[in-house]
């Protein structure tokens, strides 16, 4: 049996059924076997990467039905980046709460098939070739972060998860209107056939539908008035769920409109009004960073923050401009993984998560409080860490836009950043421990997984063209949708 | 003047309802403090909207979308399939959403004594 | 290999072995960091000239480094100072805890140094002065004292400056699409740089960070006070000339090439260098008088290290053969000099505890060796000859007053003579005055730690008599940057009005006088005299009681402080306080959008989904 797109989505929804049966039998169950379809996204991430580099964009059919009238899945090097970041995050995520709730299985085996759920639907958005199935697959991500928002029961959760309900449902009423506005003017759902055909829909009416889209992904990808959820869910999340917000769900958002505004749409069509509100975006996010006193709260507007500079590239809209906007997103996915991993052990039996209770933690926790701050240098962008490219590919593509102003305006809110990330340093390193709370040491696993980040971004930011070539290619891909849709469109033609 | 046969008004009807479905339970959304009202506004915008879909796939006098040799020559008068799938699927989402909706909104009584939208404010800034 | 990725390579790893070798030893990292720089001097050494050259093509960027005969004479001096003070370092931080992440800030930083004065590209150019930031911010932070105050201000306004740059760097590529130094250059002869007014005046903001000149200065005293004095002396004495060396890089290599009928580059030259003159000027004259009512000598020679900065700015954005000659010639001697005087303090503050002025005296027959660097060094900062800041200065006024600026030459000619009164104050504060009790159980530092400053110290002997030596490299660097022909000699200096001075002749009578003075009184001495104690003093008519300090390094200046206090009252940080503390008030007002009810969040939504369609469905 050949590995094929479809096996991201037909495994995990099978093991989500084992799992609740087979830890009937074997507690241990619940744990080791989302590890291992984690294990397996790897694999297939690997192999469907190097079939990609060999044999061009792979299409494949659901249930014989053939492209536009079936569901069919895409998988290139733009789904394949974005599947493959999800793969390792989400592994890297399992791996690291792997001795998560050891003590009783109940609430573990929700939180693994939770998991399990927000990855799978994430790389459904990024391999689906379908709008509708895009939709779907939204939902899914959204039901399972709800969930896993109001995990734990003490918390705050249940605010949060329900402030993130309520906006997302906007999102998906909004996305839903805009693909049943589609599907009357053009006849069908399939993206490569409505790239195809949106030229036939008048023009004020595609102009709502861009705007029901943009507002309806906004949501997703935490665009400024529409991410008062953002903050709570991430900071009421487990610390493990925080990572992958920021390195899974939000990424699924980001490329739901990267693909309906560049591959369906024109990004011309909407570039600068994504480019404004991208950078209103930034400045309002870090300017309320800079204010938090818990550490999760401030790393989500710093997610959010980075996001907005991501959807500053994507309104640009040029090649570089896109490769620029993958990179960041690739940093961020790793450089907040770690700031995430780390602040849960270092935080670990907090309830407030105060900055105020991280005073002095760098005595007791070295090597976590060492993680932190590579991660602090490596977001801020300062080099020789991975972050700093991202950033100057930006600047690059900014400046070949002559966008001067807005370039000034992100450098001027870096420096917002580089302030509340280096207090957090400053209090970890500098301060005097109080009559701290017993904290946990983390095991092993999670050294690794931190271990595995930090060198990665290291490596990256010493050596960038680990991963530019494939980004390169990913953005030529995007940008040049032809591609794409012919191959999508022509495979049983021939 | 002119006059309405049976079909415009039907539509007109159909879309008019569920259009004004959505405009309620936006209200009701924005407007009502109680968390169960909200959940109930949610789920009436839902309905307008999978209404919306059965309409946009409506035939007057259509037929099921089903090729039997009794049917192939009213390939025209076939209404689509095409919405009436997605709405059922929209329906799941809808009723999952509500499930979780209702849940979150017995936790959130538990935790705060109050089930007043403007008075869970714990998370903010 | 390529020698110059060599040893970039040697100090980057030595950088991460020192790091990791904590564990094992406490003492390994000081170890390992001067053994690394001690590689990298021999290898540089040792090598033609012409290995210095490499190339990379990395990510879709060409990045060239290239040590030219400019930017070898600013390689002399970090290498030169980071080896001494890497040896004084191995005494200096004995017992001292964490000392892997001081070291491996310590060599990542000069590791950043060479990179900037290498690099050939903007972007290389950045990333080791990023770099070279962050590491040294690192050390600043170090002792953990103030992290708030001294620690976040040192970051955030190199920040500014460091984005001011990348700014410039941006407007520039998307001019002409190349970082390339030599490009650049070529674009500008050929006016194809249309962003080059822009560019140029941030590129000097960012530099002006560094060199902490006048209004962006407020980091620099706290942060030179802060780091570790073996850090310090690197910090004040190259680390900020980057600054300068990125002016140079600007003002002479960049325009001087450029087409003279621009009217672009007369504005710059003209105007903008104008204006960082005599920026520099006031920098100077503040910050000596800052300097005067310190208390702390670590602190004062802050002061002083940002007083010197202006005047060797000043020489760069004159841009005159002779003033950007003085300015190196300055920049390399305060390198030395205050190298050398960070690091007796140094050693003060590790034999006696502190550095604070009304707190020690005295201790010139406990630590001689120490007293005898600090004199040479105060000599030479206060300009005074046989010693070679004279040269410096003497070269500065003539070049000031010949390109018409005598204005200026005021300005700089009351800084440079304030400076005597703090030069003295540091000397007498530490050095002479009364033995206190507190004081008797001090003792000499290692010799690790005298070695190099005594080297320094025969250094400045050795250039005030032969400014020769020094000027054989500044005036080749000079070519580099388009001066050609610029004529000096071993010992004699001339100026423009046929004056001249043999400075040899002025060193031999005064150390003539110097041994005839010391013989005479060691000879007289012999005869009848008797030895007396600070204290005893009671031959004067009053008896002092033992407990009255009667050392006046309290209220040493009181007098002039009063007559001066108008000039204190303005603090250029209680602007930036203010301005920190409203964008604060601001910070905190715009958060409230997030209210915290889910309800006003949907509004939101629905608003601004209104509010988009209107605007889409009209304008677009």
């Amino acid at each position: 049996m050949s590995i094929t797109p479809v096996h991201y989505i037909a495994v995990p929804l099978a093991a989500a059924f084992l799992i609740p049966i087979l830890s009937k039998f074997h507690k241990e169950t619940a744990r080791i076997i989302p590890g291992l379809v984690f294990s397996y996204f790897l694999v297939i991430s690997f192999v469907l990467m190097r079939q990609v580099s060999n044999t061009g964009i792979i299409s494949e059919t659901i249930a014989g039905w053939r492209a536009p009238w079936g569901i069919n899945l895409v998988f290139g090097y733009f789904s394949g980046f974005f599947a493959t970041l999800m793969s390792v995050i989400g592994f890297l995520t399992w791996l690291y709460s792997y001795r998560f709730k050891l003590v009783d299985s109940k609430p573990a085996m929700s939180y693994y098939i939770l998991l399990m759920m927000l990855v799978t639907g994430s790389i459904g958005i990024v391999i689906t070739g379908d709008i509708f199935n895009m939709f779907v697959f939204l939902e899914i991500v959204a039901i399972s972060a709800f969930s896993l928002t109001s995990f734990y029961p003490g918390r705050d959760g249940a605010e949060a998860a329900f402030k993130y309900l309520l906006i997302a449902s906007f999102s998906s009423f909004l996305i839903l209107l805009a693909v049943l506005l589609l599907y009357t003017q053009t006849g069908t759902l399939n993206i490569a056939e409505l790239s195809t055909k949106v030229h036939l829909i008048p023009q004020s009416l595609k102009l709502t539908i861009l705007v029901m889209f943009v507002v309806g992904l906004g949501i997703e990808s935490e665009l400024f008035p529409l991410n008062g959820w953002a903050p709570d869910a991430y900071s009421q999340a487990p610390a493990p769920v925080g990572a992958v917000f920021a390195g899974v769900v939000v990424k699924g958002g980001i490329y739901a409109t990267m693909r309906v505004m560049f591959t369906m749409f024109d990004i011309n069509e909407m570039g600068q009004i994504l480019l404004i509100l991208g950078l209103i975006t930034t400045i309002i996010a870090e300017v309320a960073a800079i204010k938090q006193t818990q550490v999760k709260r401030m790393l989500a507007y710093s997610s959010i923050g980075q996001m907005g500079v991501v959807m500053m590239a994507i309104g640009i809209g040029t090649e570089d401009a896109v490769f620029a906007a993958l990179f960041m997103m690739f940093n961020h996915a790793i450089i907040k993984g770690l700031l995430f991993f780390s602040t849960g052990f270092l935080l670990h039996n907090s309830l407030t998560k105060t900055i105020a209770e991280m005073k002095g933690v760098a005595k007791k926790f070295p090597v976590l409080s060492f993680m932190f701050a590579l991660g602090s240098f490596a977001i801020v962008g300062l080099p020789p860490f991975s972050g700093f490219w991202s950033k100057l590919y930006f600047l690059m593509a900014a400046a070949d836009a002559k966008l001067f102003s807005m370039i000034a305006l992100v450098l001027a809110v870096s420096i917002v950043e580089i302030v509340y990330y280096f207090r957090v340093v400053g209090v970890m390193y500098y301060h005097q421990p109080d009559e701290s709370l017993p904290t946990k040491q983390p095991g092993l696993n999670a050294y690794f997984v931190m271990g595995f980040l930090a060198a990665l971004i290291i490596g990256v930011g010493v050596y960038p063209d680990l991963i530019t070539n494939f980004l390169h290619a990913a953005a030529y891909e995007l940008t040049h949708k032809t591609e794409y849709v012919q191959t999508v469109l022509t495979q049983f033609v021939r | 003047m002119c006059s309405f046969d049976y079909q415009t008004i039907m539509s007109i009807s159909i879309y008019g309802s569920s259009v004004v479905l959505m405009l309620l339970g936006l209200y009701a959304v924005l407007v009502k403090k109680n968390l169960i009202k909200i959940v109930i506004g949610l789920s009436i915008v839902d309905s307008g909207l999978h209404l919306l879909f059965v309409a946009v796939g409506y035939l007057h006098n259509g037929t099921a979308p089903i090729f039997s040799p009794e049917a192939v020559d009213k390939v025209n008068q076939m209404v689509d399939p095409v919405p009436q799938a997605l709405v059922l699927t929209a329906i799941v989402i809808g009723f999952a959403t509500t499930a979780v909706a209702l849940s979150l909104v017995i936790r959130l009584y538990k935790h705060h004594k109050t089930a007043r939208i403007d008075q869970i404010k714990s998370l903010k800034w | 290999m390529n020698t110059l990725a060599l040893i970039l390579l040697i100090l980057f790893s030595g950088a991460i072995v020192a790091f990791l070798s904590e564990k094992v030893s406490k003492f390994l990292p000081s170890l390992i960091a001067f053994i690394s720089i001690t590689a990298a001097g021999i290898l540089f050494y040792t090598s033609p000239a012409d290995v210095f050259n490499f190339k990379l093509s990395m990510a879709g960027l060409n990045f060239t480094l290239k040590i030219d005969e400019f930017s070898r004479l600013f390689v002399h001096m970090i290498i030169g100072l980071s080896w001494l003070a890497s040896m004084y370092a191995v005494g200096y931080m004995q017992n001292k805890e964490r000392q892997g992440t001081f070291f491996f800030n310590m060599l990542l930083s000069i590791g950043g140094m060479l990179g900037i004065v290498a690099a050939r590209d903007l972007v290389s150019f950045f990333v080791f002065w990023e770099i070279m930031t962050w590491s040294s911010f690192l050390i600043v932070v170090w002792t953990g004292a103030d992290f708030r105050r001294t620690g976040i201000w040192y970051m955030v306004f190199s920040a500014m400056g460091a984005y001011a740059m990348l700014m410039a760097i941006m407007m520039i590529y998307s001019d002409i699409h190349t970082f390339n130094i030599d490009e650049i250059i070529a674009a500008i002869a050929e006016q194809r740089l249309p962003h080059l007014v822009e560019a140029s005046v941030l590129l000097l903001f960012g530099f002006s960070v560094k060199a902490a000149l006048m209004p962006l200065h407020v980091w620099a005293p706290n942060a030179y006070t802060q780091a570790p004095a073996a850090y310090t002396a690197i910090f004040s004495g190259v680390l900020s000339k980057m600054g300068i060396f990125g002016m140079a890089l600007v003002l002479l290599s960049m325009l001087k090439f450029a087409n003279p009928a621009d009217f672009s580059l007369v504005y710059i030259n003209g105007f903008i260098g104008q204006i960082l003159a005599w920026l520099g000027a006031i920098t100077a004259a503040i910050a000596t008088l800052y300097a005067l009512i310190q208390t702390d000598a670590k602190k004062l020679l802050a002061y002083s290290s940002v007083a010197q900065l202006g005047y060797i700015t000043i020489g760069i954005a004159i841009g005159t053969p002779l003033s950007v000659m003085a300015s190196l010639f300055l920049a390399v001697l305060h390198a030395l000099f205050k190298g050398t005087l960070f690091l007796a303090m140094g050693a003060v503050e590790r034999q006696a505890g502190t550095t604070d002025m009304t707190k020690i005296s005295g201790l010139i027959r406990r630590m001689p060796w120490t007293f005898f660097v600090t004199l040479v060094s105060i000599i030479s900062l206060a300009g005074v000859p046989p010693l070679a800041g004279f040269v410096g200065k003497w070269m500065l006024y003539e070049a000031l007053i010949t390109n018409g600026n005598v204005f200026m030459v005021v300005v700089v000619f009351f800084s440079s003579t304030a400076a005597f009164l703090y030069s003295y104050r540091i000397l007498f504060g530490i050095f002479l005055g009364q033995e206190e009790d507190d004081t008797a159980h001090v003792k000499e530092a290692p010799l690790s730690m005298i070695l190099p400053m005594v080297v320094m110290a025969l250094l400045l002997i050795a250039l005030g008599t032969y400014p020769g030596l020094l000027f054989d490299p500044i005036a080749q660097g000079m070519t580099v940057l388009g001066f050609e022909n610029v004529t000096w000699q071993m010992t004699v200096l001339s100026n423009v009005w046929g004056n001249t001075v043999n400075l040899m002749y002025i060193s031999t009578t005064i150390g003539v006088a110097f041994v005839a003075a010391l013989l005479f009184l060691t000879l007289k001495g012999r005869k009848g005299s008797r030895n007396v104690g600070t204290k005893d003093i009671s031959t004067s008519g009053e008896i002092p009681l033992e407990h009255e300090n009667l050392t006046y390094q309290l209220d040493f200046f009181k007098p002039f402080e009063r007559a001066a206090s108008p000039l204190y009252r303005r603090k250029m940080t209680k602007i930036y306080d203010d301005l920190s503390n409203g964008l604060d008030a601001l910070f905190d007002f715009t958060r409230k959008i997030y209210t915290g009810n889910g309800q006003t969040y949907a509004l939101y939504v629905v608003i601004f989904l209104v509010a988009l369609l209107i605007y889409v469905q009209n304008t677009l």
